[in-house]
């Protein structure tokens, strides 16, 4: 606050009104740092360099708010309306302008204004209209009529309450608001007359003491009465007559007894709680066991009532397969709020039963009997469904099928297919073709990969349609097995090629043996020569023997054991490779080869 | 109009009319303005009283620490249990408490300030009568009392009031309530742990219920004498607290070595009275209580054996011992004891025994959990419950650390079935001025003011208006 809002709110005269300018001009420059231009600090954009520019100096009121007017307030004398006396006590207020000029005030200003005027604004100087805001908070509890001395003497009389010390009660209600723990504490009648009385008797009667409960038998029996004087309970509202019945029926002794037991709620022991906290954990204990029961018998009938499903397992073989029909599981487990017990799907899923699609007579029969409404009550799965369709398609049961059944050769012009199982998620059909070229390891996909570009198959099919992806497939399966069988042969060959040199080794040494008794060089270079051509089938000639039997022998070939033994590995491993490839040349995917 | 709908927001329910809340203690008093959140002038009850020159003199507010002037006394015009006693000093403190710092020095009459003045001097006699104008004459006052205050007592404060500072308005409020009100609650249970006394006051809808209120006075002076007994009871040597003013100079000693200070002497004529020095002393011990003495946290009491097996006082032993350095240089380190001291507040056993002091043994009906239960025995029985999850903690020497957890463990233990809470505002400023800022309060809002007593009140009925209207 500037000082000349102070001079403003004190009406006083404007001397100085150049201080805040000069303030404002600062406030202009300080914006950007000193030193850069305003066309260089725009350019720096959002980017700033990173100089934390701070200023510890008071920031005062945003400018907008210089440029309206001070409103002033004034010390006001106000009366309060609940008072009874005139007191006068002054506060601040708001002073509103004999000409209300808006012109100079901003919209954000007015607002408040307007607002605050029909509850408060009582600046014009001392309207007397004008009450007292807090005024309407002044709100006393309703007590009932005072009763008249005819009225007291004819149906109020007690002989256990004079008529001073129901007047003593009825006042104490009506100061305290029927704030009955108030008006038991302050409750103090001292009846003067009768002590006189009770001194001439020489006998002084124990001062009386009154419970809350007696209070309030005695004041709602009046009020009870009184209401009834001013409305018979025929004519009573409906309100009325249920707080007349409610007072009428107010019964002191159960009231008192409530609290006997309330104290003793209160007043037990550590002992007493910590039994009563176990008491309550055990009820809550056994009922819980008794929901448990409850839902596990129900859980029995359920499960009494499902039907046997025997479905296609095969989808369960993958682990893929397996995790999935665990979550679907615990999917239904979740569902049902119970402890994971295998449902009937599970109990299914290990049965190495029907490991092909069910075409079967007795399993559709089966099926589709559970599809009758009257005897599978039980939500049948999605599979179940699927499986029964099938079933029935194949069946032609159009008596137990509502729906219409499709001929294979329909089911193709209309392109229905019928799936095992659906993933949830979206997949492209061409990935499962693709997933079948990568093999375990990696060089298995290598083989593959090479196989496939041999045949000149492309790995990822062009167009991969239903019945290409089927073939595929097949050419896979059937790439794979030969691979299996040319790893078999390899070994088996190998093993021979160890024994055909084992054999030579002993048969040479034999040889050696019998030369040193009769030395013959002729002999000698036959035997190598033979046992180089078996173990080395494939020499420099290996790119030019395509189509060839691999076992021919090359006898062109000279050199010592030791090279031809390491070169065997290498060559023989290509060589094989040719005549698989050729193997598989020769095998029905010829066909397919023609095809593309 | 629904009383049970609480005002929308826009309805700011405060009003000021720029009223004093007075709020008198045994140790000090506290003045200031409604709707403010701390009273502007807290000045000491105690006043000295000395005669110079023959007339005597006296001494308000924080003076009465500074200088030893021979034959200071140090006096309190209200009484151990808080009740004043000396009317016309009690009268004179609380005028300066509010004089010295709220309303202040008026600009005087243009007519006597000096730069009016007529060269013969003389005055039209009609100025005369403004000129002995009332100290309060456009504040409306509210002043606190403990809730066992006599109606004598009232309505002596009411006259002095109206008729000696000139209030427009007036009203008396127990303290228990203005506590109550200043942690936000109409119905609490508050617990006052002031100087001289330890109070429970039950309050249901913003009233006190007279049957349960209770008082006992183990109070900030009693523990302060448990303190001077420990220091009597000090196993080297008896401690001595020897105040600043009697030091001239001192240097530094090993713990528990004799003090090594040059001590100022009076002479018998120029010294001052004896509660001069107790004073004095008084605000030592009260640093003692506050970086030295400690609540034992329970749950079980402190000469009891813990949960653990092992004795409270071994496992208290344990705890780290806190240095004090008297005014002279000794210093020492407080183990055990230092829980010693306030444990007699909830175990009157416990309480260290001293002949001299002026306090006597406490029973075990004055402790403080004692007095709770007391005080939950005189009310309805509906209500018990409610009071105790709201029980509101207050009065400076509840300061003391770790009460607020020790009295919470007692509570359950003594109820465990109901559910105890207890509210005790953390800021030290609000514990101290509990009572004051819930006058602030009271007497800022809009809808308190139809309550005041009116000097036409006043004088129309007397000054037993204050039993009908302070209820």
């Amino acid at each position: 606050m500037a000082a000349a809002d102070v001079r403003d709110m004190l009406d006083l005269p404007a001397e100085g009104q150049q201080q805040p300018r000069p303030h404002k001009k600062q406030k202009v420059v300080e914006k950007r740092p000193e030193g850069i231009t305003r066309e260089l600090y725009a350019l720096l954009g959002e980017r700033a360099p990173p100089i934390a520019i701070n200023e510890n100096r008071y920031k005062g009121r945003p400018k907008w708010m210089s440029k309206l007017r001070v409103r002033p307030w004034r010390m006001a004398p106000f009366t309060n309306g609940a008072r009874s006396d005139e007191l006068v006590l002054r506060h601040w207020q708001r002073q509103q302008e004999p000409t209300n000029a808006p012109a100079l005030e901003g919209p954000e200003a007015e607002k408040p204004e307007e607002k605050k005027q029909p509850e408060e604004g009582e600046g014009v100087p001392k309207p007397p209209e004008q009450e007292y805001p807090f005024v309407k908070y002044n709100v006393k509890a309703r007590v009932p009529k005072r009763y008249s001395d005819d009225e007291y003497n004819r149906h109020l009389k007690n002989d256990d309450w004079s008529r001073q010390e129901t007047d003593y009660l009825m006042d104490l209600a009506e100061e305290y608001d029927l704030r009955w723990v108030v008006i038991a504490d302050r409750y103090d009648f001292q009846p003067q007359p009768i002590d006189a009385e009770a001194n001439s008797n020489a006998l002084v009667p124990a001062k009386r003491y009154r419970t809350m409960e007696q209070m309030k038998a005695r004041y709602y029996y009046i009020a009870a009465t009184m209401l009834a004087f001013e409305h018979p309970p025929s004519e009573m509202s409906e309100t009325e007559f249920e707080l007349h019945e409610k007072m009428l029926k107010f019964d002191p002794d159960r009231e008192r007894v409530r609290k006997e037991l309330a104290a003793l709620q209160f007043n037990r022991t550590a002992d007493e709680v910590r039994e009563e906290g176990i008491l309550l954990e055990e009820l809550k204990r056994i009922t819980a066991k008794e929901q448990n029961f409850i839902a596990e018998r129900r859980e029995l009938y359920s499960r009494l009532e499902v039907p046997i499903s025997v479905g296609n397992t095969a989808m369960y073989q993958s682990s893929q397969g397996l995790s999935q029909l665990l979550s679907t599981l615990l999917q239904a487990d979740k569902s049902k709020k119970r402890r994971s017990i295998l449902g009937p799907e599970g109990a299914a899923a290990p049965s190495p039963a029907g490991q092909t699609p069910t075409t079967s007579g007795p399993a559709s029969a089966r099926d589709s009997r559970a599809e009758t409404p009257g005897q599978a009550p039980a939500p049948a799965t999605k599979k179940a469904a699927a499986a029964a369709a099938a079933a029935a398609a194949a069946n032609k049961e159009p008596q137990q099928q509502p729906l219409k059944t499709l001929t294979p050769a329909e089911e193709a012009r209309y392109g229905v297919q019928h799936h095992e199982r659906l993933t949830p998620s979206v997949q492209f059909r061409s990935d499962r073709p693709q997933k079948l070229t990568h093999a375990k390891s990696n060089v298995q996909s290598q083989k593959l990969a090479a196989a496939l570009a041999e045949l000149e198959v492309p790995p990822r099919l062009v167009m991969p349609t239903e019945r290409l992806c089927k073939e595929f497939e097949k050419l896979i399966v059937s790439v794979n097995a030969l691979l299996d069988a040319r790893k078999m042969g390899e070994k088996v060959e190998s093993e021979i090629r160890v024994l055909e040199a084992a054999r030579e080794e002993r048969e040479r040494k034999e040889q050696e043996a019998k030369e040193k008794e009769n030395p013959q060089v002729k002999t000698e270079s036959d035997h190598n020569d033979s046992s180089l051509a078996s173990a080395a089938p494939a020499g420099s000639t290996d790119g030019a023997n395509d189509g060839k039997d691999p076992a021919v022998p090359a006898p062109s070939v000279e050199g010592p054991e030791a090279g031809a033994g390491a070169g065997d590995g290498t060559a023989g491993d290509a060589s094989h490779k040719r005549s698989a490839s050729v193997l598989s040349n020769g095998s029905d995917k010829s066909a397919k080869r023609q095809k593309k | 109009m629904n009383p049970s709908i609480p005002p929308s927001t826009a309805e700011y329910g405060g009003d000021e009319v720029s009223a004093i809340v007075l709020d008198p203690g045994f140790s000090t008093t506290r003045a200031g303005f409604a709707g403010e959140d701390a009273p502007k002038s807290l000045v000491p009850t105690y006043y000295g009283k000395y005669s110079y020159e023959g007339q005597e003199k006296l001494i308000f507010g924080d003076d009465v620490f500074v200088t030893p002037r021979p034959g200071l006394s140090i006096h309190n015009p209200i009484g151990r249990d808080g009740i004043v006693e000396d009317w016309d000093m009690a009268e004179k403190v609380w005028e300066y408490s509010f004089a010295s710092r709220l309303t202040g020095a008026k600009p005087g009459n243009p007519l006597h300030n000096g730069l009016n003045d007529v060269s013969n001097g003389e005055l039209p006699t009609e100025m005369e009568v403004e000129e002995t104008e009332k100290p309060l004459a456009d504040s409306p006052l509210l002043m606190s009392e403990c809730g066992w205050n006599p109606t004598k007592a009232r309505e002596k404060t009411i006259e002095i009031a109206m008729e000696s500072w000139g209030t427009p308005a007036f009203y008396l409020a127990r303290n228990g309530v203005l506590s109550a009100f200043a942690s936000g609650k109409a119905s609490a249970l508050v617990v006052d742990i002031g100087a001289s006394n330890i109070s429970v006051t039950p309050v249901h809808d913003g009233m006190i219920l007279k049957r349960g209120v209770q008082h006992s006075p183990l109070g900030g002076d009693y523990i302060s004498s448990q303190i001077r007994a420990l220091f009597k009871n000090n196993s080297p040597q008896p401690i001595t607290i020897t105040p600043h003013y009697l030091i001239s100079s001192k240097t530094g000693v090993e713990a528990g070595q004799p003090a090594q200070a040059k001590y100022k002497t009076f002479p018998p004529e120029k010294a001052p009275d004896a509660s001069y020095r107790t004073l004095l002393e008084e605000r030592t011990i009260s640093e003692f209580k506050e970086s030295v003495v400690q609540v034992w946290p329970g749950p079980t009491k402190l000469a009891a054996v813990g949960p653990g097996g092992v004795p409270n006082e071994e496992m208290a032993k344990t705890t780290p011992a806190r240095p004090f350095e008297f005014p002279d240089g000794y210093n020492q380190l407080f183990g055990v004891d230092r829980y010693r001291v306030v444990e007699s507040l909830f175990d009157a056993k416990a309480a260290i025994a001293d002949p001299e002091s002026p306090f006597p043994a406490p029973t075990q009906a004055q402790t403080v959990t004692e007095l709770i239960k007391s005080a939950l025995n005189g009310v309805d029985v509906d209500i018990r419950p409610h009071l105790l999850a709201n029980v509101v903690v207050t009065g400076a020497s509840s300061l003391l650390y770790g009460f607020t957890d020790r009295l919470n463990q007692e509570l359950m233990q003594t109820f465990p079935g109901p559910r105890v809470r207890i509210s005790a505002p953390g800021n030290t400023s609000e514990r101290k001025f509990g009572s004051w800022v819930g006058g602030s309060i009271l007497a800022s809002l809009g809808t308190f003011h139809q309550m005041w007593i009116s000097k036409k009140e006043f004088d129309e009925h007397g000054p037993n208006i204050v039993e009908k209207r302070c209820k």
